[in-house]
């Protein structure tokens, strides 16, 4: 018989309930903060179900009538300087922080409403009516509310998509020790999904100050949490990753803020991430006016006996039996909330006709649409642009590798707020092809391992970003993993700017290399151009030399918004003459650059394939012009450059190594053909590698590149179709 | 109702023509069947007949048109006591609008098929057989070359496209706008246009060159044999009841079709679907003309006597010189014979004429120093050189023809059986 020895967790887990002295023990004017706010909240929420059943809420209004106990109760444990976000239900996160914020000495029933919060109301209120008085213009809607002067990063429609982003304001906090805490909402539905898994893993392994507040509201939709999970409480996931945790009766306002009180003790001591599990229930279902039972999947029996368990109730319950307030005071509270609501309906909504409606000069203008998809660079104001050309400092004979981990050792020590982060970017004498050599050691607490969660420090460096104190530098390892963070880049990194209304910067840098031709096959050989492209937000440079390198990654470390920086591993140890003694000069988002100059076809290309493009024209003999994009989102197009080539050249031959589907070259013809087709003398030709991702077969690998070879063979279409065929022996 | 006098083909695969001039004039009376117009394809020019009577209505294509597709009604016949006003107007009858429909596309032949029909299949004309650009409604053209040709009021069906599927891209419309301002050329220069034919020369040369992947065999040809039989003839020629006077040419003529008989393997032609095998000798004779090569045909050159083929070709060459072949007399030879003798060039390399597989170049019989037996000697020289589709005919089997061909040569009487 072997022997055994029961094991414990490390962190404590524990059931927290009030008593009868908790109760007498606080003072009315906290409970009365818990009764107003709540109270308020519970208003709002009934007024925006009234005018979902009028149909002026265009999409979902997720109600969290029912839920208030969680969210007030804990919140009221926060400072103004904390910051939350929150999950597609998140009214009554969005007011609860709100209101504590305008009202931080606390609340008076008797007088629970004044212009500040009136104002608060109908702005929210706006917001998710889609009218442009709302805190994000009317972009944000129900699910994306931010307000973050009152300590709201944003509310997410994506289920654990704000959890990561939330570590990223904890990390800032952290990192300038100022004691603030983050806290990141979510419900049942989410504790099973990666985001916040990874997230809890990494916020513990990095002691962030982050609570992970469950409100286990029973549903996702209809799917009740005990047939998605074999340890329905969830609050045990703290157990996995050493994270403290307490499970607690969110109908109960007063232990929830019992228990979140401890928890930001402890978070305050440095003592890493909590998580609270509030037991709640929505009274209604999924969203709208209806409730659960009518769509079958819960009883009315048990809706009702939640429902005799109202927090709010529960709290003006416990203040009449000790004499703090009387039914009078409640209906004064109850009128003045409602009063307050129709209000703010009223200065929305016109009901002088037969039926209401949104007044039509609260709209957004159409033409806000696509505004604010990025920032509008003014950060480069005065900034030192060179091209190499008229470059004045040394330039040496470098591995390119070199100059990338030069260029960032000269950017940490010049910008306090820069930070490194990714898989093994703090080892290995700088990563594992050396971009970050030397970072580590000069800038410890600023070149960060992480754990292989690309989704989780992906957001987290999102969140950090749009905190604005500092200015993460992510590395992906290989571009292919974007896959697995897909949520964070494309749905959250690249978006939040535009969907919160255009106020927020997103100054992030994200790192990876190409790395076709090393043999790493199918899942590590992707070039990501064509596929951040097609994302509204993300700006994506792509240096081909050493120098531009420098001058491109000081831009995007400039920029306020998102910048891809792709390298190649083709690239990192050949050598080029790299400057050496100023790293400090910028070369400008969207610049393209004329690397050989011709008339014949205008060939565009990037990275590593520029190179290749010149030698094939030369082999061929032909008079092409090769243009090396560097910028290649589709605001970083340099139309000047393309356009002027391509009118004299009238004919286009765009050259990318990598497969057809993620390519980048699809979206760029389609521009060219609809601003040139008038001046273009044939359809535009690509040059491209196969279908399928490279395999890990070098030759099969080689086959499904394009290299030297298949440049030459576009070129000579590209002459044949001008009626100006090559003869067979050029070359 | 008036009658549309339409550009008709000339020959099968014929797209358009120039009418040189109207042979009438608006108001004329016509009789069906009367020459009424003169139109000069890529080979030839032709008289153009009045397919009804009745009186000459309207006139919508002038003198000199290049270009005129088939099917374009070009004037229009007015019937007994109708006047002008029973013609539509012009605008109703766009050019494009009356090129001929589409073709129904055949069916494939199944191999056995097309076997079976191979030796019974007539020769096909070069014009059927060539390969010509699908039948459209509006010519494709680069947006470049349509702004290009728009700014400059170039019409787009009046040109030949160099880009793929007959796209005309820029440099066609720059070239012709090279042509368009002929007056401007510089001093030193004349651009000077291309007819009809010299285009289907250029064309059908370049697809030749390009797409035919050809061999060379060259020999030598001891001719005193045959000079000496010739001078023979030629002697009882002067005095016959009608005199005639052979050519070196008519001898090779001749020749070369005894040969095609005893090698037809060399007497094909390189088909997508097969290869296609000559009955007959039926020989294309190289004649140079004012306006450029053309090749009238020795139909059946194998059962003809040499002195009947001379008179043909004689006769053949001077309508070729004039412009007056009917297209029926150029078309569908199976092998070409080049003969720049009479320039004393000693020999060249010739382009085959497709869809030929062959084509002989022959130069001058002149005096070379030769070897015979180990001695120095003074010998009549005929260089041959033998160009050869790979595709059609192997360098064996036209090493076999060529020889069997210098075997006739250097034993004339045998060209005579």
């Amino acid at each position: 018989m072997p022997s055994k020895e029961r094991l414990e967790a490390l962190a404590p887990w524990c059931v927290l309930e009030s008593t009868t002295t908790d109760w007498t023990g606080t003072n009315a004017k906290h409970l009365g903060t818990l009764l107003t706010s709540m109270q308020i909240i519970r208003a709002f929420e009934e007024a925006v179900l009234e005018l979902v059943g009028k149909g002026l809420v265009h999409g979902p209004a997720h109600s969290s009538i029912g839920q208030e106990g969680g969210a007030v109760g804990s919140i009221l444990a926060l400072r103004a300087s904390d910051q939350i976000n929150g999950s597609h239900r998140g009214h009554h996160h969005f007011l609860g922080k709100a209101l504590h914020y305008l009202m931080p000495d606390g609340m008076d029933p008797a007088n629970p409403i004044n212009p500040d919060i009136q104002t608060l109301l109908t702005r929210t209120l706006a917001e998710i009516m889609g009218l442009a008085q709302g805190f994000c213009r009317g972009r944000g809607g129900s699910m994306h509310l931010r307000w973050d002067e009152a300590g709201v990063l944003g509310t997410n429609a994506i289920v654990g998509g704000g959890v990561p982003m939330a570590a990223g304001a904890a990390w800032a906090h952290r990192h300038a020790g100022t004691g603030d805490v983050a806290v990141t909402y979510f419900g049942d539905g989410a504790a099973n999904i990666g985001s916040v898994l990874e997230t809890m893993n990494l916020a513990a392994a990095w002691k962030l100050p982050l609570c992970f507040f469950i409100e286990n509201n029973q549903y996702a939709v209809s799917t009740e949490i005990s047939e998605v999970t074999a340890e329905p409480r969830l609050s045990s996931r703290g157990q996995a990753f050493g994270i403290p945790a307490w499970k607690v009766d969110g109908m109960d306002p007063l232990a929830v803020n019992l228990a979140m009180e401890e928890a930001v003790a402890t978070m305050r001591r440095g003592d890493g991430p909590t998580i609270v599990e509030a037991d709640v229930y929505r009274f209604f279902h999924q969203n709208g006016p209806l409730p659960g039972s009518a769509f079958g999947y819960r009883t009315r029996e048990e809706e009702d006996a939640w429902r005799a368990r109202d927090p709010i109730n529960r709290v003006a319950q416990q203040m009449i039996d000790q004499g703090m307030i009387d039914q009078t005071g409640i209906e004064t509270l109850n009128t003045a909330a409602r009063d307050a609501m129709q209000e703010a309906t009223e200065a929305l909504v016109d009901s002088s006709g037969e039926k209401p409606a949104i007044r039509e000069h609260l709209w957004p203008s159409a033409d806000f649409r696509d505004a604010h998809i990025r920032g509008d660079l003014t950060e480069f104001e005065g900034v030192r642009y060179v091209e190499q050309e008229d470059y004045t400092g040394n330039l040496e004979s470098r591995r390119f590798v070199d100059t990338v981990a030069e260029v960032m050792h000269r950017r940490m020590s010049q910008d306090d707020r820069i930070v490194v982060m990714g898989e093994d970017v703090h080892r290995l004498k700088g990563g594992t092809n050396g971009a970050t050599r030397g970072l580590s050691e000069d800038f410890p607490d600023r070149c960060l391992g992480t754990p292989i969660s690309e989704n989780a420090f992906a957001g987290l460096g999102g969140g950090i970003a749009m905190d604005g104190r500092y200015r993460p530098v992510v590395e992906f390892m290989y571009p292919d993993f974007m896959w697995v963070a897909a949520d964070q880049v494309f749905n959250q990194i690249a978006k939040a700017r535009h969907m919160f209304g255009g106020d927020s910067a997103m100054p992030f840098v994200l790192r990876t290399k190409v790395a076709m031709g090393t043999g790493y096959g199918s899942q590590h050989s992707m070039d990501p151009a064509g596929l951040f492209a097609t994302s509204p937000g993300w700006r994506i440079v792509a240096p081909s030399t050493p120098y531009d390198y420098v001058g491109l990654m000081n831009s995007a470390l400039q920029c306020e918004d998102p910048v891809l920086v792709i390298e190649h591993t083709d690239l990192y140890n050949a050598r080029f003459p790299s400057p050496t003694n100023d790293l400090d000069y910028f070369i400008p988002l969207g610049k393209a650059k004329v690397v050989r100059k011709g008339s014949a076809v205008t060939v565009i290309s990037y990275l590593s394939m520029v190179e290749r493009c010149c030698t094939a024209a030369e082999a061929l003999g032909v008079d092409a012009e090769v243009i090396d994009m560097r910028s290649l989102d589709r605001a970083g197009i340099d139309w000047d450059t393309l356009g002027e080539s391509i009118q004299r050249t009238n004919n286009v031959l765009i050259v990318e190594q990598g497969p057809l589907g993620t390519s980048w070259g699809g979206f760029l013809s389609d521009e060219i053909q609809r601003r040139f087709f008038d001046w273009l003398d044939q359809p535009i030709q690509r040059v491209l590698g196969g279908e399928a991702s490279p395999s890990i077969s070098k030759v099969l690998e080689r086959a499904a590149c394009a290299d030297v070879e298949e440049v030459e063979e576009g070129l000579r279409n590209v002459m044949a179709a001008q009626g100006r065929p090559l003869p067979a022996n050029a070359n | 109702m008036p009658i549309s006098i339409e550009m008709t083909a000339a020959t099968a695969g014929m797209e358009s023509a120039t009418l040189v001039r109207w042979l009438k004039a608006e108001g004329d009376s016509i009789t069906e069947g009367d020459v009424i117009a003169e139109v000069e394809t890529d080979k030839a020019i032709m008289e153009l007949t009045a397919p009804a009577g009745g009186v000459l209505g309207r006139i919508d294509v002038p003198d000199g048109t290049d270009e005129v597709t088939v099917g374009r009604v070009i004037g229009w016949l007015l019937a007994p006591g109708e006047d002008a006003s029973a013609l539509p107007s012009t605008t109703a009858n766009p050019p494009a609008a009356a090129a001929p429909a589409e073709p129904e596309p055949k069916p494939e032949p199944t191999p056995a098929e097309a076997a079976a029909a191979m030796p019974a299949a007539p020769a096909p004309s070069p014009a059927a057989s060539a390969p010509q650009p699908a039948s459209t409604s509006r010519p494709f053209a680069s947006p470049l070359a349509r702004r290009i040709a728009k700014e400059r009021g170039i019409d787009l069906t009046t040109l030949t496209g160099s880009g793929p599927r007959g796209r005309v891209v820029r440099i066609d419309v720059e070239d012709l706008e090279g042509q368009a301002h002929l007056g401007q050329a510089l001093p030193g220069q004349a651009l000077l246009e291309h007819s009809g034919m010299r285009k289907t020369i250029a064309r059908r040369l370049t697809e030749s060159k390009q797409t035919i992947p050809h061999f060379y065999l060259t020999l030598d040809c001891a001719m005193e044999a045959l000079l000496e039989v010739r001078s023979t003839l030629n002697a009882r020629g002067e005095k016959a009841k009608q005199p005639y006077r052979l050519s070196v040419n008519d001898f090779l003529i001749k020749a070369v079709a005894i040969a095609l008989q005893e090698q037809p393997a060399v007497n094909v032609s390189w088909q997508e679907t097969g290869l296609l095998q000559y009955t007959h000798s039926d020989i294309s004779v190289a004649v140079a003309t004012e306006g450029g090569l053309i090749t009238p045909v020795i139909r059946k050159a194998e059962e003809k006597t040499l002195v009947n083929m001379a008179a043909e070709v004689a006769d053949l060459a001077s309508r070729a010189r004039a412009g007056q072949l009917p297209p029926s007399a150029y078309q569908g030879g199976g092998f070409t014979i080049s003969n720049l003798g009479m320039y004393g060039i000693k020999e060249f390399s010739a382009i085959i004429n497709p869809p030929q597989a062959a084509i002989l170049a022959v130069g001058a019989v002149e005096q070379r120093p030769v070897v015979k037996e180990g001695e120095l000697a003074v010998g009549q020289q005929l260089t041959l050189t033998l160009s050869a589709d790979h595709r059609a005919i192997d360098g064996a089997v036209a090493a076999e023809f060529l020889a069997c061909l210098r075997d006739l040569l250097e034993n004339p009487l045998s060209v005579l059986v």
